[in-house]
């Protein structure tokens, strides 16, 4: 059997090639990571939706702004941060990700937690944001705005959620020692997903909170 | 290793396995799935981390240019640095610059799908009042 290098994307083929591990696949890359790329680009479609539907309903309806609207309601500093904050997070999930390749596994859990916390503190930003609203009389049904930034926002937040339960899962089995070096493709799988959602985020909070409304 | 590779071991009679993926093996057999190419390293990702807080400032600074500037250019500036930060966190966070091209073939072939058809939904919806 000859050993050579196959190059992803091009049919460049060098001699000495060097099989580091893993199981066989139809296509020579990981199952799993093939998985996750195809259900995000999925999720890309799912989002897609829902930001549309906002630009579509957006000043072309005349119930968007009855009632509480946007420029009075949504507090952009606040916002700022709390997006500042899911920015910090997704560079702590990448270096939780270097961590476990190099095999430290103290700071792998350090940024595994750390990724968390900022994760908990974003949504519980939309928490409190989402109170705020309601307080001031924006409901899921009292315009076209509420029910577009209510549905867009909280299924964010429900995926940050999700997120944080992995992550937080993940943090358990390496506390166990089930999570060794080999496999730090679990990590970079969930990193994969908190990445995503953090660039939903970056599109979302100019879409809404940035772009005016005017 | 190069950008974007995969090592695998090769058959002399190989197939191609993927249109376009490079990864050669017979017919029915299966290729071994082998290490990642390398990762940019912790300060790579710092610095990644610094331009994105500097552009998300820009952003938020930007938008009190409202009522300043024309809104039109305002949107337009927005939705740039909206893409260079995704660019950014996709390709050096998410590693498409580094893994295999089917990766980024398969999220860019979502993300396009996404845009032609929300695209064809905002044409039909263009000249139609909408109701709630």
């Amino acid at each position: 059997m000859t050993q050579a290098v196959v190059t992803a994307g091009s049919d460049e083929v060098e001699p000495g090639a060097i099989i580091e591990h893993g199981h066989d696949t139809n296509t020579g890359i990981s199952n799993s990571k093939l998985a996750i790329w195809l259900f995000l680009s999925s999720e890309a479609l799912f989002f897609g939706a829902f930001i549309s539907t906002y630009f579509l309903y957006r000043g072309r309806d005349a119930q968007f702004l009855k009632g509480p609207t946007p420029d009075k309601l949504l507090n952009i500093p606040f916002t700022s941060v709390t997006s500042f904050v899911l920015l910090m997070s997704s560079l702590t999930m990448v270096l939780a990700l270097a961590a476990i390749q190099r095999g430290d596994h103290t700071r792998l859990r350090i940024w595994l937690l750390a990724t968390c916390l900022f994760g908990a503190t974003f949504v519980g930003g939309q928490v409190y944001e989402f109170t705020e609203f309601y307080r001031k009389g924006l409901h899921l049904g009292t315009n076209m705005f509420g029910t577009t930034f209510f549905v867009l926002t909280g299924l964010h937040g429900a995926h940050v959620t999700i997120g944080i339960i992995w992550l937080l899962l993940l943090w358990g089995r390496s506390m166990q020692g089930r999570l060794p070096t080999e496999k730090s493709e679990a990590i970079e799988i969930a990193g994969l997903y908190w990445h995503f959602v953090d660039v939903v985020w970056i599109f979302i909070f100019t879409a809404i909170y940035l772009i005016p409304t005017h | 290793m190069t950008e974007g590779t995969d090592l695998v071991t090769l058959d002399p009679d190989a197939t191609p396995a993927v249109p376009g993926g490079g990864a050669l093996v017979p017919a029915g057999d299966h290729l071994p799935v082998v290490e990642g190419p390398h990762h940019p390293g912790p300060r790579q990702y710092v610095l990644i981390a610094v331009v994105l807080v500097i552009l998300t400032g820009v952003e938020v600074a930007t938008s009190y240019l409202d009522g300043h500037v024309n809104s039109n250019l305002l949107i337009v500036a927005l939705a740039i640095m909206a893409f260079v930060k995704f660019f950014l966190v996709a390709a050096w966070y998410m590693h498409m610059k580094q893994d295999s091209n089917l990766f980024r073939r398969m999220f860019v072939g979502g993300i396009t799908l996404a845009c032609i058809v929300y695209g064809i939904v905002f044409l039909f919806f263009s000249s139609t009042t909408l109701k709630s």
